[in-house]
């Protein structure tokens, strides 16, 4: 099933072939729902064709013992990295309060997908409802499904989301709480809770931040007092539905071009935006509108530039979701954990 | 295929993996079965592209001998053996007669 503007099935094929001419390495599936296409294998069988791997990012509750069979034909389990599960509570209660009449499911899913050791992510969402459940949702992921580990995020506020933000997203003090109960659960399981965006995330990140000021001491796994929040520009771009290219799904407005109708190799070689995202890292934050005269200015990055888009309309600001000024001026800042 | 008639095994690109030249310098191999990356300098891609038609080993030791003027006489066959032997360990090129090749791949080539 595809929708209207979807691309077909044979310009699927086109686009990966176009991908494999290319030498791209990895593609990742995902939606809305990727596994709701009927041609998915199809697709599937169409990038390994084209000498790439893939993963895929599903919602879970799609799996069946028949749909794992295919993932085991030919190459399809061989070239996949990995399958990430999206699993926001302990229990439908609070799973289903953001994503309706889908846990047992997406547990089902997820505990077929264990059985039959495929590799497998999990991925948290924080969101209002789920904070004071999260340590039940670590006990079910880490010690009854027994997975090794699992990451978490937050809900950010992004398209027809936007008008959304009282409910979808964490307050400042909402942040401060998860914070807490992630540095918790951190303790009780080494490692096994990971991130890449989100409240553990900003926890260490404003720790650092605090530590560089008071020491003048900055941290040499990230570059502080210029836009360098981001590095996905350098390593992949996003294609959506109906073929329409992006610099990623967050900075999903900004329109590089068609993969059918574009060349992808010099979108990426020149495409103006890019290079204007690229050169971003260059900026010093105290030049940044709105952070000029930020007594942190000299130890933050600005963080994602899609959200600084989305809610900006301007990538070379800084994420207003991360500012760690605003965060100061609502909880006290680091120091109250 | 480039062969010299001895007695040596015939190495054939696995057509599975994906070469990306990244400068003059070399390039970058990828294995998209084992997830596996392998950078060649100039002298690793002179023997990939020797290895796509198959070629054995005495023949990539004159190849190189012709190519290079550093190569040197007495240890290059064994350094290019033990290279040869680490490609074909990690999928990157089969032995004519032994080659793991997909379906896919056959066809490919067809």
């Amino acid at each position: 099933m595809a929708a209207l503007s979807d691309l077909s099935t044979a310009q699927w094929h086109e686009v990966f072939e176009r991908l494999g001419a290319l030498g791209i390495m990895d593609a990742t599936l995902t939606g809305g729902e990727a596994l709701i296409r009927t041609d998915f294998f199809e697709l599937v069988d169409s990038i390994i064709a084209n000498r790439m791997r893939y993963s895929l990012l599903s919602n879970g509750t799609l799996f069946t013992q028949a749909l794992i069979d295919k993932f085991k034909t030919g190459k399809r389990f061989q070239r996949l990295n990995s399958i990430q599960i999206s699993i926001d509570g302990s229990c439908a209660k609070v799973h289903d309060s953001h994503r309706p009449h889908s846990f047992d499911r997406a547990i089902r899913g997820l505990r077929l997908l264990k059985a039959h050791g495929f590799p497998l992510t999990v991925r948290v969402t924080m969101h209002p409802d789920n904070v004071e459940d999260l340590e039940a949702t670590a006990r079910l992921l880490l010690e009854d499904v027994g997975l090794p580990s699992f990451t978490t995020n937050e809900a950010f506020p992004m398209g027809a989301g936007c008008g959304n933000e009282g409910t979808t997203c964490l307050t400042p003090m909402r942040q401060l709480e998860a914070m807490r109960v992630i540095a918790g659960l951190q303790a009780r399981y080494p490692g096994r809770i990971g991130a890449q965006a989100g409240p553990l995330v900003k926890r260490r990140m404003f720790a650092e931040m605090e530590e560089a000021r008071a020491t003048g001491n900055k941290p040499t796994r990230w570059v502080m007092g210029y836009l360098t929040g981001c590095g996905c520009v350098f390593s992949k771009v996003d294609i959506l539905h109906d073929g329409t290219v992006v610099p990623c799904h967050v900075l999903h407005r900004l329109v590089l071009g068609n993969i059918l109708t574009d060349d992808l190799g010099e979108i990426w070689r020149s495409h103006p935006t890019l290079k204007a995202l690229r050169k971003r890292r260059a900026i010093p934050m105290k030049e940044v509108p709105g952070c000029e005269g930020c007594e942190w200015a000299e130890f933050c990055n600005g963080s994602c530039p899609g959200l600084a888009h989305e809610l900006t309309g301007d990538f070379n600001r800084a994420n207003p979701e991360d500012c760690y000024r605003h965060f100061i001026e609502e909880t006290g800042g680091i120091h109250a954990l | 295929m480039e062969t010299t008639g001895e007695n040596h095994p015939v190495y054939l690109q696995n057509p599975d993996v994906v070469v990306r030249e990244v400068d003059e310098d070399g390039a970058l191999l990828f294995n998209p079965d084992t997830n596996s990356i392998r950078v060649v300098n100039r002298t690793g891609l002179f023997i990939w592209e020797l290895c796509e038609k198959g070629s054995d080993l005495s023949a990539m030791v004159a190849g190189l001998k012709k190519s290079f003027d550093q190569a040197t006489e007495d240890e290059m066959p064994e350094q290019v053996k033990t290279y040869l032997a680490e490609l074909v360990q990690n999928g990157f090129l089969g032995q004519e007669g032994n080659e793991v090749l997909s379906s896919e791949s056959e066809e490919r080539k067809r």
